[in-house]
């Protein structure tokens, strides 16, 4: 082809344009120019409405990977004993990322854990902003603050409990199911909180075994992560006579020295009560006397507290029952069960359902479900000359920045008169150190130390019975209250009785008598 | 040859090195500089960022200054080659696409570099430098096509060799290739591996131009008449819709339905563009909603797709996973951005979006950068598609024109689409962001589009050949090996 080939090939192609009428593709190109400019506005506009409108939602969100981050990265303060004993502390992993171990399983149920994947329970979970440094009531925004520069101010938190009496009150609690709760009945600082089974919570914190060890306690059916302590509702059995007996004492119901003339024979053909026999074990040492208040309790009579209550009266013993905490959660560092003396919605007066319940009832049975902790504060109202303080697990906050914080003690309820409280102590003293009271409850003395309390034998639907044991000591100044249940042991002499023994023991060894 | 000086010169073979005579770059020279300066700020600004992160000092240093030092090397030379070889080529293009590649090369550096991680003979290379490498490789494709394609008949004249070429890589990679999220998308050949649908692509537009431009007048000015209704030409449409149909047909078997996407709309604005009926539009869009009815109810991971997009807030830990957290990115990076380096929190080590290299980066520069940092990336590819519509505005016959327009629209719409589904604006499709996602096919690819752009916006290159019979008789030359002299 030569050149004026390409010449004239070019010109029939630019004529053949013209001829055709076309418009020149440039054109076209123009208008799909502008079209792609729409398509990216609408792109701007999309960036705009996730990066603008719906910024703070988003980044603030609990799941944004940055909150996540930023409560991953924190190192939680520590938690130690009365002591001084570290019970948790923080590793890092190979990401630099760390993680909780915990010192002693006993400590579990109080303590909980804190994981990556499973979130927080117990104390981490209360106290899981004192522990990141985290204390605005925005707590994201405080997160992503800390995040983006400031360095989080986690705090130290120093617990009431005592190592040395949770590892001993673990070990006698042995593989059994049960919870034991040991308090100072002056302050209200709980020295032991033990819930069997326990677990090891270092395996649900640690990221590498966590998947595993949490699904395997999850599947558990003796159910290890329910803190029996604060969460077990148990029928209490005969040591719920205490909160009868602050009912009908203070009430005016009785004195110490009212008797039943009945009661002697209704040990022997039972109680009727609206056409239903109550039935009691005859207690043949007492020669087939009407007791008085006290005997009653050195004995244990179930016929006595029966007759009381029904003279108490439903209302008044649901009232009494509330004032020292039963119908509601007792506020505490960790969530508690609501204790009740009935299902409720009864006509009987107090939500009884009618005069059996309440008989019933007046010894613990019936309807009656309380947690461990209250009945400790049960026992540590009566020996605390019927002041009710608010149980605490921690004593003191401490952290670099604000340095120590002392959480003091704090009255919860006035619940008896010095006297009445003294009339239920010295009953207490009896059934523990009474002779009597020996044969009901042996091993629960504190040798040397003068020691009140009462048993409990929880008679279920089924199985053995539970074994109670609530209690303190000395009697004059007390200075440590118990309460100890161990599920389907049998007796209240049998196992718990002991157990508080040699626990009240252990603290006088330990604290000084 | 004997006169190579001659301003209009018979048929040149189509790689020429005769008539070099240097020419200044002065605009390309500007405005490289101000990506090296841009690029060296962001530099520095991730490396006192990383600083920080690790309990360092403040520190004005780049973070990891030597990969930042060769690719902008590269780019020097790349600027040289092109003022040495004097073409008239665009000025605008490759430092626009130089912004966009080294914007992917900060992002690369500062992502967990154990995303990545290859050996070649021996030598370890994480992330950052994989990627290097590859923006090099693009650096010198761009700068040799650019200089070398001296003429469009290995395009035009071979159309329909080149569809069969890439039918066949779509089909082989359909029986030899490895999957990937439940999608066939690698195929390895020997020691080398790649996403043959990139190239695809570039194939696909090749052909597009190659008959379009050759059937224009009648899709034009012909209609098929059935009864009262005006219809398009069927018969010339015919073999276009079936090669179409076919590749759409392998990709979404393959499940790779973002390249199907790519491929449709293309196809249907570069109809557009040849004809300007609008009819062609409507049709297609029609099949377009049709087809897409018909796939979400006999595909699976269609319908999958479509449920995420609805509500990914429905299943936050499984499927939805990925995307709503790119726009929890987003909602974190706000106006201005956390700034490179500080974003993305690491989770257990991770950052929080599985395929942020692939199919989220513009995600993680949306935290990083902020919304204006995404207004300035959507902006340099609003830039790329400009140049390229203008040089097939400028270009000297429909198959140029057509060619320069489809090159433009496979950046941008492929850039639209992934961008589009990182911000929920329509389901989410693993198609690459061009020049800034990870990978060698994805960065190699769209160099050659770049240097074919290039190469088309010279106007010193050999004119095109006549139209219809010419065009004949130069296929029927070229069958028979002979070249006129």
């Amino acid at each position: 082809m030569t050149d004026a080939g390409v010449r004239s090939s070019i010109s029939r192609l630019r004529t053949a344009g013209l001829r055709s009428g076309r418009r020149p593709v440039g054109q076209n190109v123009g208008r799909l120019g502008v079209t792609l400019a729409l398509a990216f506005v609408v792109l701007a506009a999309g960036a705009g409405y996730w990066q603008v409108w719906r910024a703070q939602e988003l980044s603030t969100a609990p799941d944004d990977p940055a909150v996540v981050a930023a409560a991953r990265h924190v190192v939680r303060g520590q938690i130690k004993d009365r002591t001084g004993t570290v019970l948790a502390t923080s590793r890092k992993d190979a990401n630099g990322e760390p993680y909780r171990v915990y010192t002693d399983p006993s400590m579990s149920p109080v303590i909980g854990y804190a994981s990556r994947f499973f979130g927080t329970a117990g104390l981490e979970h209360t106290y899981d902003a004192q522990l990141t440094g985290v204390l605005s009531p925005d707590p994201v925004q405080q997160l992503l603050a800390k995040f983006q520069g400031n360095r989080a101010d986690p705090q130290d938190l120093t617990l009431t409990i005592s190592l040395k009496l949770q590892r001993a009150a673990q070990r006698m609690l042995g593989d059994d199911k049960g919870a034991v709760v040991m308090l100072d009945p002056s302050t209200g600082e709980v020295l032991a909180m033990v819930s069997g089974p326990t677990y090891d919570a270092s395996a649900v914190a640690n990221p590498a075994t966590a998947q595993k060890a949490f699904a395997r306690l999850q599947a558990d059916k003796d159910k290890p992560l329910l803190n029996r302590a604060v969460q077990g509702l148990y029928v209490p059995g005969s040591t719920f006579k205490i909160v009868t007996s602050m009912a009908a004492l203070s009430s005016g119901a009785i004195t110490t020295s009212t008797t039943y003339p009945q009661q002697p024979r209704a040990e022997e053909t039972g109680l009727l009560v609206s056409g239903f026999r109550i039935r009691d074990g005859h207690h043949p040492f007492t020669d087939g006397r009407a007791l008085n208040y006290p005997e009653a309790v050195e004995v244990s009579c179930n016929i006595y507290f029966a007759l009381t209550g029904l003279r108490t009266g439903g209302a008044r013993l649901a009232d009494w029952a509330g004032r020292v905490g039963f119908g509601h959660q007792i506020p505490f560092d960790l969530p508690t069960a609501a204790s009740q003396v009935t299902n409720g919605g009864g006509k009987f007066g107090g939500g009884f359902k009618d005069a059996v319940e309440v008989a019933n009832a007046a010894y613990g049975q019936a309807e009656v479900l309380a947690t461990p902790i209250q009945m400790a504060l049960v026992a540590s109202t009566v020996a605390n000359d019927g002041v009710e303080m608010k149980p605490q697990l921690v004593r003191s906050f401490s952290s670099d920045k604000d340095g120590t914080r002392t959480v003091g003690p704090q009255q919860m309820a006035d619940v008896l008169t010095p006297d009445v409280a003294g009339e239920i102590k010295s009953a207490m003293e009896r059934a523990v150190e009474g002779d009597f009271g020996k044969l009901f409850t042996p091993g629960a003395a504190v040798p040397g130390i003068p020691t009140a309390g009462k048993t409990g034998t929880a008679q279920l639907a089924a199985g053995e019975p539970h074994s109670w044991f609530i209690g303190f000591a000395p009697v004059d100044h007390p200075r440590v209250a118990i309460a100890v249940i161990v599920e389907n042991a049998g007796h209240g002499a049998s196992r718990a009785a002991p157990m508080a023994g040699d626990l009240m023991k252990l603290y006088f060894d330990t604290f000084g008598k | 040859m004997t006169n190579a000086a001659a301003p209009a010169r018979p048929a040149l073979p189509p790689i020429a090195f005769s008539g070099i005579r240097p020419r200044a770059r002065w605009r390309e020279m500007w405005l490289l500089l101000i990506v090296a300066l841009t690029l060296y700020v962001g530099s520095i600004s991730l490396g006192a960022t990383e600083g920080a992160t690790a309990g360092k000092a403040l520190t004005l240093t780049p973070a990891e200054d030597q990969p930042l030092a060769i690719y902008l090397g590269a780019l020097l030379l790349a600027h040289l080659a092109q003022v040495v070889a004097g073409r008239r080529t665009d000025q605008v293009l490759l430092p626009a696409v130089a912004m966009l590649g080294g914007i992917s090369l900060l992002l690369m550096e500062r992502l967990p570099q154990s995303l990545v991680s290859q050996s070649f003979g021996g030598l370890d290379l994480g992330l950052g430098q994989v990627q290097l490498l590859w923006l090099l490789l693009a650096i010198a494709l761009i700068t040799i096509l650019s200089i070398v394609v001296r003429s469009d008949s290995w395009l035009r004249l071979y159309k329909y060799t080149w569809a069969a070429a890439g039918i066949g890589l779509l089909v082989l990679t359909f029986i030899r290739g490895e999957d990937v999220n439940g999608a066939r998308l690698i195929l390895v050949i020997g020691p080398f591996s790649g996403q043959p649908i990139e190239l695809l692509k570039v194939i696909m537009v090749v052909f597009l131009a190659g008959y379009l431009s050759e059937f224009r007048p009648l899709l034009v000015e012909q209609d098929t008449r059935v009864g009262p209704l005006r219809l398009p030409p069927l018969p010339y449409l015919a073999p276009m819709l079936v090669m179409i149909a076919l590749a759409l047909g392998i990709v979404v078997i393959q499940r790779d339905l973002g390249a199907a996407l790519l491929f449709f709309v293309v196809f249907l604005m570069l109809l557009y563009v040849a004809t300007a009926r609008a009819a062609y539009v409507v049709l297609g869009l029609l099949l377009f909603v049709a087809g897409s009815y018909l796939m979400y109810r006999l595909f699976g991971v269609v319908q999958d797709r479509v449920d995420i997009w609805w509500d990914p807030f429905k299943d936050p830990s499984g499927n939805g996973y990925q995307i709503i957290q790119a726009l929890h990115a987003f909602a974190r990076g706000g106006i201005l951005g956390t700034g490179l380096g500080a974003g993305l929190p690491l989770v257990g080590g991770q950052p929080p979006i599985p395929a942020v290299h692939t199919d989220f980066p513009f995600a993680a520069l949306g935290e990083e950068l902020g919304l204006v940092g995404v207004l300035a990336i959507l902006g340099l590819y609003l830039v790329v598609i400009e140049r390229g519509l203008r040089i097939a505005a400028a270009a000297a016959d429909d198959f140029r024109a057509l060619l320069a327009a489809g090159l433009a629209l496979v950046v941008g719409v492929q850039a639209f689409i992934i961008a589009a589904g990182n911000l929920k604006l329509i389901p989410l499709t693993g198609i690459t962001l061009p020049v800034i996602s990870y990978g060698g096919s994805s960065i190699l690819a769209n160099a050659v589009v770049v240097g074919l752009l290039l190469a088309l916006s010279d106007k010193g290159v050999e004119p095109p050949p006549p139209p219809r019979a010419g065009r004949r008789f130069a296929r029927l030359r070229d069958a028979v090996g002979g070249r006129a002299r």
